[in-house]
């Protein structure tokens, strides 16, 4: 019924914040009765869907980008005209699958350039030893810091 | 990703664009109206949804019968042979928010969805 | 901190061999991009043609169709009845670099028109939707989680962080930009423009205002004024 959804959907944008990874006070995994309903969706929805959730004021700022970032972006969307992957593909990797957790932890440029990785791993462009193996490669032309 | 032909989308779209390719391509006319009142299904979102929880059981009304698209749940893996229409459905803040303040009871919000995320209210 | 490479370096295929300091984020960009070369997806000229086109997109394409519109109701009429017909008449071809657009931005743009008593503005919950070919990058605030949280719910709050407080007979409309359709806003010809040549009006239709974080005011022809974070090491 519509006014249980709302309900829930209300219940929902407050037990995301609650969400924090399991601490291993027990050292196993919990059983699904200490999961409740909250907790499940909580735990399975879709990093991206952040709209109504609480946040607090800030101070908005402008950002120069960074180089690399712009790179990586133009590397996505050739991809995307090469017929590599659409943007779609693209989005679920980079603001779903990685997680709540890289999600909201690396550069906003950081996750394009993670999904490009993967599609190349993902889409048996390469294979993952072959990925290793460059980035290993490129490494040691420089150093990393 | 996007497995096989990587000529295909641009086969289809060059020259047109893209939602403009898929126009003609979904399985019928546009089961809902502008000006009607839709709730939004609160389907199981596992793994992807662009269809946000926040409108989920909301009511609202169809205000723009916008384009013909894959869904994103579909095109998300390359799923391109079935398309649905896309309506932009117009939200009363105060029926999203309990704590929407009385005083701006005008206020809206619209928002698009996918023909699968719709139910006449 | 380390110093931070200079980015032409990265636009060769095969990079000199030298030693110096570079971010996981870098050494995996190159990675990357060489490896998708190697295997033929993409070519080097593709990436150097992307970057051209991506180098020089901006606001103005948007703020000028905004301007003809308040000067011209045949070009208004086109604007709401076919924008990427609009969008030569500002100098874009709305397919390219592709023959089909750019792929994250898609070809379907709709204006949102404001009158008196409404308001338009334009968040993207999902990730950061926007209208690229015609109105540049996003700011970085409309990329973040914070803004995407809250204009959804708490419209007023936000838009007055921005310096914008409207009365409440004024309807907010918040566009939430979910899928391939993409949003700007016409925001009301304000008030002192009389008289105005479009180079006029377009200067001062920022991109703020077609977000609809900002409305259109004479002598202003300048973004919100915010603090703007650079990398560190990273020149102005």
């Amino acid at each position: 019924m519509s006014s249980d959804t709302r309900d829930e959907v209300l219940r929902h944008l407050l037990a995301v914040v609650e969400i924090q990874p399991p601490v291993q006070q027990t050292g196993k995994a919990p059983y699904s009765w200490n999961i409740t309903h909250e907790q499940f969706r909580a735990y399975t929805r879709s990093p991206h869907d952040v709209g109504g959730e609480v946040d607090v004021p800030v101070e908005w700022t402008e950002e120069h980008g960074e180089a690399w970032g712009y790179r990586a972006y133009v590397t996505t969307e050739v991809m995307a005209w090469r017929g590599v992957w659409c943007a779609e593909e693209r989005r679920r990797m980079q603001n779903v699958d990685l997680g709540t957790t890289q999600y909201l932890g690396l550069p906003y440029y950081g996750r394009w350039l993670l999904a490009a990785a993967r599609v190349l791993v993902e889409g048996r462009h390469c294979t993952l030893t072959e990925l290793i193996n460059k980035l290993d490669e490129v490494k040691k032309r420089h150093v990393t810091r | 990703m996007s497995h096989g032909d990587r000529d295909h989308h641009a086969k289809i779209a060059t020259g047109k664009g893209d939602p403009q390719c898929f126009k003609g391509t979904a399985d019928g006319p546009p089961k809902f109206k502008v000006g009607q009142r839709v709730r939004i299904k609160n389907l199981p979102d596992i793994f992807y949804t662009r269809c946000q929880v926040y409108t989920r059981g909301a009511v609202g009304e169809v205000a723009v019968i916008t384009h013909e698209s894959p869904a994103p749940e579909d095109e998300a893996w390359g799923h391109v042979d079935k398309s649905e229409w896309f309506y932009i459905v117009r939200f009363k803040q105060k029926d999203l928010w309990p704590e929407y303040p009385a005083a701006f009871a005008n206020d809206t919000l619209q928002t698009e969805f996918s023909e699968r995320w719709l139910e006449p209210a | 901190m380390s110093k931070k490479h200079d980015h032409d370096h990265g636009h060769d295929h095969k990079a000199a061999p030298m030693v110096e300091e570079i971010s996981d984020f870098e050494a995996l960009e190159i990675a990357v991009r060489e490896l998708a070369i190697e295997k033929g997806l993409f070519t080097a000229e593709d990436h150097r043609r992307f970057t051209e086109f991506a180098e020089q997109i901006g606001p103005t394409p948007a703020a000028r169709m905004v301007a003809k519109a308040w000067l011209d109701p045949k070009f208004k009429q086109l604007l709401f009845t076919d924008v990427i017909e609009a969008s030569k008449h500002v100098g874009v071809d709305y397919l390219k670099p592709t023959g089909f657009g750019t792929p994250s931005d898609y070809t379907d743009v709709r204006v949102l028109e404001d009158t008196p008593t409404l308001k338009h503005v334009v968040v993207c919950t999902l990730c950061s939707c926007y209208p690229r070919p015609i109105l540049g990058f996003q700011p970085e605030w409309y990329r973040t989680p914070n803004y995407r949280r809250r204009l959804v719910r708490w419209p007023r709050q936000v838009l007055a962080e921005f310096g914008l407080s409207l009365p409440p007979e004024v309807e907010i409309r918040v566009e939430d930009s979910n899928q391939k359709c993409r949003f700007i806003v016409m925001p009301v010809r304000p008030k002192g423009t009389e008289g105005w040549t479009e180079d006029q009006l377009t200067a001062i239709v920022t991109r703020d205002c077609l977000i609809g974080v900002a409305l259109p005011k004479p002598g202003v022809t300048t973004n919100v004024k915010l603090q703007v974070m650079h990398p560190p090491g990273q020149a102005h």
